[in-house]
């Protein structure tokens, strides 16, 4: 009974003692490499802990210093970092597993650590390890809820102008996955317009290749239609991959154009007058913008003393890509000479206006023509008279 | 009457031409005044063909026309072709002409052809006609051979309106020479003696060529005021009156009307006012717009050359022919 309770108590003092021996000796080493080889290797980083938004990497500069009077060759790792962080200790542009620091000397290595984009928001504990020496406990705090997307971004989506213009937008496509991805880039614009998506400065492109976490610029022009009428018009724009899409919202505003033509029903730009005559010209006043026309007015400039009316004298509006008919009687001077004249019509409103060199060749009056061969004729009875009188003799 | 192969009856008026033209052509007179056509229009032709690339710039208006530039252009050693023509044109028809009918009554010859039963104005006719033709072939024969020389040098064709305007030119040359021509026997008609009708031919030449010019300068200096010092409107009224006393001138409407026809860019012979001028574009006139133009030059020159014909035709067909 005695003995019993004797190997009892012994084994549980075994068991206390061996537990005590464990935990004592866990603590001894604890304490060595605290105490006793804390003397010999000393791991030391200033920024322990650091805050950091997903998608970032941090530099870890880490100090290895050796108090010992021997050289030691310490392994280092880090231990304890989420798998899906990666990770690279580099010192003198190496990887490195272990380092050799002479003694009372220390040498630097650096710890870069990527924060993955899609990440959960928290603390993050893990340490770097001198192979039974020291370790050095480091703790990152993710501060927002990390994501995995997509940004399509500009930062002036609206731009205004008009319909002869061609907008140009400055866009930011940011790959936030974990994947290099193909995007599509397409347009949802109105029929008509040209939407044109260039990268990097080169020719059109329909798709894009961007690395994880890279930005590419993409520069998308606009180009309206000629008849446009005036307005805001949405254009909206889109990064597609199988997975993810992003879109962007452009918006273009069209003043108006003003511009019209002034010309005859078949183009032809010249016309025969006889000196003090009159002469109809039919002319064709087209509204080419894309603003209706108001209070178009009518205007010549003839050589001196002809004269060019209008009728009508003014056309109240005309509606874009609409056309009126005017009739210009132009009415030369008597003097004017045989040949060929220069007039210039033009239509004018406030905003615009459209000119046309007319070329109006002027004709001698047959009258002194018809005058002159009466005389011959005259001259000719005459010396048929002659004939009849005195011939025959 | 002759009859011909055909046994076709001629008309005795085309027989009398007929003479009167062999007569002309195998005279020594016409031999010699052909010769100095021929070299006038070979010197005036070789001036202007070795002007010819100077003259024709490219893109200018009126290129189609620069066959003209034949007939008018010169380097300035030698008058162009239509000048010639202006000066030696009286010439010819003086020399066609100032013996025609006393030359005839002279020699005592006129009362036999009035001996043949032909018509007394057949005479005339034909003494008319006959030089007509020796001048058309001859003014026809130095047009063509211009337009022939000037083809094979510039290896250009003349265009329609060029040769139209070439045609033109040819007939008004022909006018104008008949209009002298018609003036001598006139005189041959009225002066017994060929010299005395030949030297009044003359002398009413120089004095339209030489001594009326300068009867017209002193005019002009006289009544046109300097400009500046009188209204626009008075000098151009001023200058008018002289242009219309110095188209008095048959030389002065013949050189007008043929620099009309040759240099279709004239486009008005009178002085012209600034407002007539302004808006005018440097265009070639078409052939109607240059003829219209000088239509009042051609009408005088026609009628001047008829009224001078009916006048000897009168003072021939009244007057006594029995030889003395």
């Amino acid at each position: 009974m005695c003995t019993r309770l004797f190997g009892t108590c012994y084994l549980c003092f075994l068991l206390f003692t061996g537990a005590a021996a464990i935990s004592f000796s866990a603590n001894a080493q604890q304490d060595t490499s605290h105490h006793g080889n804390a003397q010999a290797v000393e791991l030391y980083s200033p920024y322990t802990s650091i805050s950091v938004t997903p998608g970032q990497t941090i530099n870890y500069s880490i100090s290895i210093i050796n108090h010992s009077n021997s050289t030691k060759n310490v392994g280092l790792e880090a231990d304890g970092i989420p798998r899906n962080w990666t990770h690279t200790l580099k010192s003198g542009g190496f990887d490195i597993s272990r380092i050799s620091v002479l003694p009372k000397k220390q040498e630097n290595a650096s710890l870069q650590l990527m924060v993955p984009l899609r990440v959960n928001r928290g603390y993050y504990h893990f340490t770097v390890r001198a192979g039974g020496y020291t370790t050095l406990p480091l703790t990152v705090i993710v501060s927002k809820q990390g994501t995995y997307k997509t940004d399509f971004s500009t930062a002036q989506a609206n731009l205004e102008g008009a319909s002869s213009t061609t907008f140009t937008f400055n866009a930011k496509l940011v790959n936030e996955t974990a994947d290099t991805a193909l995007y599509a880039l397409e347009s949802q614009a109105p029929p008509g317009w040209m939407v044109a998506f260039k990268v990097n400065y080169s020719n059109q492109v329909a798709s894009v290749n961007v690395a994880p976490n890279q930005t590419e610029n993409i520069t998308i022009t606009v180009n309206a239609p000629d008849q446009v009428k005036a307005g805001t018009y949405q254009i909206p724009v889109f990064a597609t991959t199988g997975s993810t899409t992003a879109g962007l919202n452009l918006s273009v505003v069209i003043t108006g154009s003003y511009a019209m033509e002034l010309s005859t029903p078949t183009g032809l730009l010249s016309s025969h007058i006889t000196a003090g005559g009159e002469k109809d010209i039919a002319l064709v006043v087209k509204n080419t913008g894309s603003a209706p026309l108001k209070n178009i007015s009518l205007s010549s400039q003839t050589p001196a003393d002809w004269s060019v009316a209008f009728s009508p004298a003014k056309i109240d509006e005309i509606e874009p890509g609409a056309t009126s008919q005017v009739t210009a009687e132009v009415k030369a001077s008597k003097e004017a000479i045989a040949g060929d004249y220069a007039t210039t019509l033009t239509a004018t409103t406030p905003e615009t206006s459209s000119h046309t060199d007319f070329r109006i060749s002027v004709r001698t009056s047959m009258l002194w023509g018809w005058i002159g061969v009466i005389i011959i004729l005259l001259a000719l009875l005459s010396v048929y008279y002659l004939f009849r009188k005195y011939g025959r003799r | 009457m002759r009859l011909n192969k055909d046994d076709r009856v001629i008309h005795p008026f085309w027989v009398m031409v007929y003479k009167e033209v062999s007569d002309q052509v195998r005279s020594w007179r016409f031999i010699i005044l052909a010769g100095l056509m021929i070299l006038t229009c070979t010197g005036s032709l070789y001036t202007s063909i070795s002007n010819l690339s100077k003259i024709v710039k490219p893109d200018t208006a009126g290129n189609h026309l620069f066959f003209l530039k034949l007939f008018t252009s010169s380097n300035g050693t030698l008058p162009p072709f239509h000048v010639f023509i202006a000066f030696i044109g009286p010439l010819i028809g003086i020399s066609l002409g100032f013996d025609a009918i006393n030359s005839e009554q002279n020699g005592r010859t006129l009362s036999r052809i009035m001996a043949q039963p032909v018509h007394r104005d057949y005479l005339i006719n034909a003494k008319f006609v006959a030089s007509l033709i020796v001048i058309s072939a001859m003014f026809l024969a130095l047009n063509l051979l211009v337009i022939g020389v000037g083809t094979l040098t510039t290896g250009i064709p003349p265009t329609f309106e060029a040769f139209i305007r070439i045609l033109a030119f040819l007939i008004l040359s022909i006018v104008y020479v008949a209009f002298w021509l018609n003036l001598s026997i006139l005189f041959s008609v009225r002066f017994r003696q060929a010299a005395t009708s030949a030297l009044t031919c003359v002398a009413i030449w120089i004095f339209f060529s030489v001594f009326y010019q300068i009867i017209v300068k002193l005019i002009a200096a006289a009544i046109v005021p300097q400009p500046g010092a009188a209204p626009t409107s008075q000098i151009i009224s001023a200058e008018k009156w002289i242009l219309g006393i110095s188209r008095i001138m048959p030389g002065q409407l013949f050189s007008d009307a043929t620099t009309t026809i040759l240099v279709p860019s004239v486009r008005s012979l009178g002085p012209l006012t600034v407002e007539q001028v302004y808006g005018a574009l440097p265009a070639p006139l078409p052939f109607g717009q240059s003829l219209l133009l000088v239509w009042p030059e051609v009408t005088g020159l026609i009628a001047a050359t008829v009224i001078c014909f009916a006048i000897s035709y009168r003072l021939f067909m009244k007057r006594e022919i029995r030889s003395r």
